[in-house]
């Protein structure tokens, strides 16, 4: 019983400390939080513009689908205030013309 | 004639290429990159903001700045407000005294409420230009152990990220959204336009790892179509195209064998 212990034992110990130790260690920058407002038009930005990304590999079906909807969304950040709107504003324009470029790529081609 | 304005022509572009390699225009590493932000400085009475590029790169890519943050790729087109900052957009997305770099917590930046004189450093820690104000981390010091380049003894970048010496951060939380890893697009040429000048090898690979696509399309690199556009010497020593960032932030354009690395054969 004793001998079948030990190696249970030692696997408890190298995962406490591992648990441990990942928990110590601190990622080089720690944010203080959101800058902002978890509301529906973020929502719909963050679900349309985390794409750019895979842009290349959208069919243009899929790139038509997310220009719209920036163009849609955009009237929704214009309501928005100040610097808010300015940044999202600009944000925005950024993600779309993205897709737009992408879209006349590979209908070009 | 027409040899006559050819060999005019070919005087011109030596001469425009080899006044910056004399020295003359050699430009400070120090000050390489350096951004003078003086919108609305001076009318609130402070000095205009010295930004220095060699900071914070070292530290953050370009797109969590360029296309995250919302900062224009020209200098003082963002038009920066000290209320802008204050409400954690701008310099104040990271500049907002609660987040942390190193476990160090980052200066807040901007207040537009009334400031004790005392609390004026926090205020000349970025409105610095003219001033004496003191920085808390020094060129020469933080830039040490950096390699650097062949000309002009500048920072060379991508051999310090190479060697683990710069870890750019890409995410800012809150702020950036979350993004897959790029799949580069293949290394493509663009035919150089003399025959004694190598043609160049384009990476996207070294490219997105640091701007993703945003930084660069459609805004600076706006055509669809491969050799639509002749770019020409000229206009990107002028800031368009690669210089928008090259000569400016990134390498110089006298480092020619970076971009034209392939032998010429014709």
């Amino acid at each position: 019983m004793k001998k079948n212990l030990t190696p249970a034992a030692v696997v408890l110990v190298a995962a406490f400390a591992f648990v441990a130790f990942t928990a110590s260690v601190k990622p080089p920058f720690v944010s203080s939080g959101p800058a902002y407002a978890q509301d529906d038009w973020k929502k719909e930005f963050d679900d349309v513009c985390a794409g750019t990304q895979d842009a290349m590999l959208f069919d243009p079906e899929k790139l038509k689908e997310l220009v719209a909807r920036c163009d849609a969304l955009e009237p929704r950040i214009e309501k928005l205030d100040g610097s808010q709107r300015k940044v999202m504003l600009k944000r925005l324009r950024m993600c779309r013309d993205l897709y737009r470029y992408v879209l006349q790529s590979k209908e070009g081609n | 004639m027409g040899l006559v304005l050819r060999l005019f022509c070919m005087l011109c572009i030596f001469l425009l290429y080899s006044i910056p390699a004399t020295g003359r225009n050699k430009p400070v590493p120090e000050e390489y990159g350096r951004v003078i932000i003086d919108n609305f400085s001076r009318r609130a009475g402070l000095a205009p903001v010295r930004f220095d590029h060699w900071l914070h790169r070292a530290i953050y890519t370009c797109r969590l700045c360029h296309v995250d943050i919302g900062f224009a790729m020209q200098a003082n087109e963002t038009k920066i407000k000290a209320d802008a900052n204050e409400k954690g957009f701008y310099c104040g997305a990271c500049h907002d005294g609660a987040r942390t770099y190193n476990e160090s917590k980052i200066f807040p930046s901007c207040s537009t409420k009334t400031v004790k004189p005392e609390a004026g450093k926090r205020c000349t820690r970025c409105h610095s230009t003219g001033t004496n104000a003191e920085k808390k981390l020094e060129y020469a010091a933080f830039t040490a152990q950096f390699p650097k380049q062949t000309y002009w003894n500048l920072i060379d970048w991508e051999k310090a990220e190479a060697a683990w010496l710069v870890r750019p951060i890409d995410f800012l939380e809150g702020v950036s959204l979350p993004r897959r890893a790029l799949k580069a697009q293949k290394d493509f040429s663009i035919a150089s336009k003399s025959t004694w000048m190598p043609d160049i090898i384009f990476s996207h690979r070294k490219h997105i790892t640091w701007n993703g696509c945003e930084v660069c399309h459609p805004e600076i690199f706006p055509s669809v179509k491969k050799g639509a556009v002749p770019y020409t010497m000229l206009e990107i020593s002028a800031g368009r195209y690669c210089g928008v960032c090259h000569g400016r932030v990134a390498f110089p354009l006298n480092e020619c064998e970076r971009c034209h690395t392939t032998p010429v054969a014709r």
